[in-house]
């Protein structure tokens, strides 16, 4: 396989978010990631202690630039998630239009951090960015019910409102949209969280025809760090192995998720002994441990394609 | 079982292509181990090519980034791992973090590749010598100098195998007692297609005197300049002497043999990138390195190591 993944995220030393998150995965699938840093912290920000550096705006064009001079600017696949800086977000948005007149067959998998569950973690100012600027030039994004909510300005109450918020996300750019997490019932019960995804294809007779799927995930009763990252980058493996089949794409790469977490919170459990809440280095996603799983995930859910 | 064991690589980070932590984590993960790096600088990629652009760390900034690691109380380390590094302030704050890691880990093995030049000539600044002399090899347990780099360390040239021996000595009395003397201009029995390399690892025996293991190999040519084969050498000699802790030969013939697979199919890919009768460029020359998993994972051994 020749692919080139440039990613765009956060560096820790220790544990697995951003850049972290997402280089392994990649690569034990074979793909070649280029990765640009966007800050260098010790670890992420949900222990007692984060301390680091952060890139500016300015230092990521010039890395650009470097690789631009030696004319290796060439890549089939752009990632980004985190940013809490609005300049650095446009310069990623200049990058990934250059990126994309060198290669028109470009695809740019973004996952709009803004928040979860009502309210914001980024400055505010990062929004008009994501929705006029960003999704624009996005291919697949990957938003939660918050992040879809806020970038459509439409409220999620139903699955019918769900689908119109993906159908008006198309719209604004990607083809492939996953709502990562929402609040929707889910069949099986509350133990259960709904996910879903719609992926806009052009037909041979140059109408457009919609899939739309729904995963029923179990909740977990911990907070993981990372598994966004670990999410996008999967789903981005995994849509270049399926391109035109959403419902098997979503499929791995929920099922990978399943694994890795399963193994991060039995080793949690096991490392915070009986009775003890793990702590957030207990619940770094066990990745490396991970590895067999991520080559070649057993398939533990189905996703149920919607008929509308 | 899974292995538990925690390195902390501090080495350069390019955005494309495989130097320095780029080089070294990759295959470290694969082979199971968990991997918190420091990066020292962040490039657009290796010297090598025609341009390159990018941002170093300072010694404070290093600094900064233990801090928070310690903070959080995970400075916790079975192995440190070190290579090209350009400052002296900032290898004299690695040599501060290695004393502390090592009185909170008595058993941590710091793995050191002292890069300052080859042929005869240093590049790196000239005041890098005296604290790698005086201070990183006393607390350095591997080391991976080539002749250079050895005849620089002791003040001794070696012109024989007998004179390479006694260099590896005088090195083991600085401090590691383990060195690997990774290329030689000393003259292969198999002809001049050939380069030397020579181990020794210093043991204790039961009743408490030591004693030294030496050995020889002869590695093919390769006629072609490769950049990242020393932090890939240095990474994979740290695994397997993990697994091989008292049998020098058996690590050695691994890492060697792990050097051969994935610079064999990196000269194949760039001379079929470059084209018949054209010689390969930097980019085309990039470590096919998640290309050689396989062989990272299960290196088939194709040299021996001759016990001297």
């Amino acid at each position: 396989m020749e692919c080139r993944v440039l990613s765009i995220q956060s560096h820790v030393v220790r544990g697995y978010v951003g850049n972290k998150s997402a280089s392994f995965p990649l690569q034990v699938l074979g793909f070649e990631v280029d990765s640009i840093n966007s800050v260098q912290f010790s670890n992420h920000t949900g222990y007692s202690h984060w301390k680091g550096q952060v890139l500016t705006a300015d230092e990521l064009h010039v890395l650009y630039e470097g690789i631009k001079l030696n004319n290796v600017h060439h890549y089939d696949y752009v990632l980004t998630g985190y940013t809490r800086d609005t300049s650095f977000l446009e310069m990623v948005v200049d990058i990934v239009q250059e990126l994309k007149r060198a290669n028109p067959n470009l695809v740019y998998v973004c996952d709009p951090v803004l928040g979860d569950h009502g309210s914001m973690y980024v400055p505010e100012n990062l929004h008009p960015v994501y929705k006029n600027k960003v999704v624009p030039v996005a291919d697949i994004i990957t938003p939660n019910q918050f992040e879809a909510e806020l970038l459509t300005g439409k409220n999620i109450s139903t699955e019918k409102d769900a689908v119109e918020v993906m159908d008006l996300l198309h719209k604004m750019g990607p083809d492939t949209v996953v709502i990562t997490s929402s609040d929707l019932p889910s069949r099986l019960g509350d133990r259960f969280l709904v996910s879903l995804g719609s992926q806009r294809t052009l037909m041979p007779d140059g109408t457009k025809s919609t899939q739309r799927v729904r995963m029923e995930i179990p909740k977990v009763d911990a907070v993981f760090v990372g598994t966004g990252d670990l999410f996008a980058a999967m789903l981005l493996a995994w849509t270049h192995h399926y391109p035109n089949d959403l419902k098997t794409a979503c499929e791995k790469t929920f099922s990978v998720m399943h694994h890795v977490i399963k193994r991060t919170i039995s080793y949690a459990h096991d490392l915070a002994g009986p009775g003890r809440k793990p702590s957030p280095p207990q619940l770094e996603l066990r990745m490396v441990q991970s590895k067999a799983d991520i080559e070649d995930p057993a398939i533990v859910m189905e996703a149920t394609v919607l008929n509308l | 079982i899974e292995m538990e064991c925690r390195v902390l690589s501090v080495q350069s980070h390019v955005v494309r292509g495989y130097v320095g932590n780029k080089s070294a984590t990759f295959p470290l993960q694969v082979l199971g181990f968990e991997v918190d790096s420091i990066n020292s600088v962040q490039f657009s990629n290796h010297t090598g090519y025609a341009h390159w652009k990018g941002q170093v760390l300072t010694a404070d900034e290093l600094n900064v980034l233990y801090e928070g690691i310690k903070l959080n109380n995970v400075n916790h380390y079975d192995y440190v791992l070190t290579g090209y590094t350009r400052d002296t302030s900032f290898l004299e704050t690695v040599v501060d973090i290695v004393q502390e890691l090592k009185r909170l880990n008595p058993k941590l093995v710091y793995v050191c590749d002292p890069v300052m030049g080859d042929q005869g000539s240093m590049y790196v600044p000239e005041n890098i010598l005296p604290v790698y002399r005086d201070k990183v090899v006393a607390v350095a347990d591997i080391l991976t100098p080539n002749q250079f780099e050895a005849e620089l360390l002791t003040g001794r040239k070696i012109s024989t195998e007998k004179d390479a021996l006694e260099v590896m000595d005088l090195l083991h009395q600085m401090g590691p007692d383990m060195v690997v003397l990774t290329s030689t201009d000393l003259i292969s029995p198999h002809g001049d297609q050939f380069l030397v390399a020579l181990g020794s690892q210093k043991m204790v025996r039961a009743d408490g005197t030591t004693s030294t293991q030496k050995i020889r190999m002869e590695m093919p040519k390769v006629d072609a300049v490769f950049v990242g084969t020393g932090d890939l050498f240095a990474a994979m000699l740290l695994a397997w002497t993990h697994h091989h802790p008292k049998d020098l030969k058996a690590a050695c013939e691994k890492t060697v043999s792990v050097l051969h697979h994935v610079i064999k199919r990196t000269i194949t890919y760039a001379n079929k990138m470059a084209g018949p009768g054209k010689r390969p460029s930097p980019a085309q020359l990039e470590l096919r390195m998640v290309q050689s998993k396989k062989d990272i994972e299960y290196p088939a051994i194709v040299v021996e190591a001759i016990v001297l």
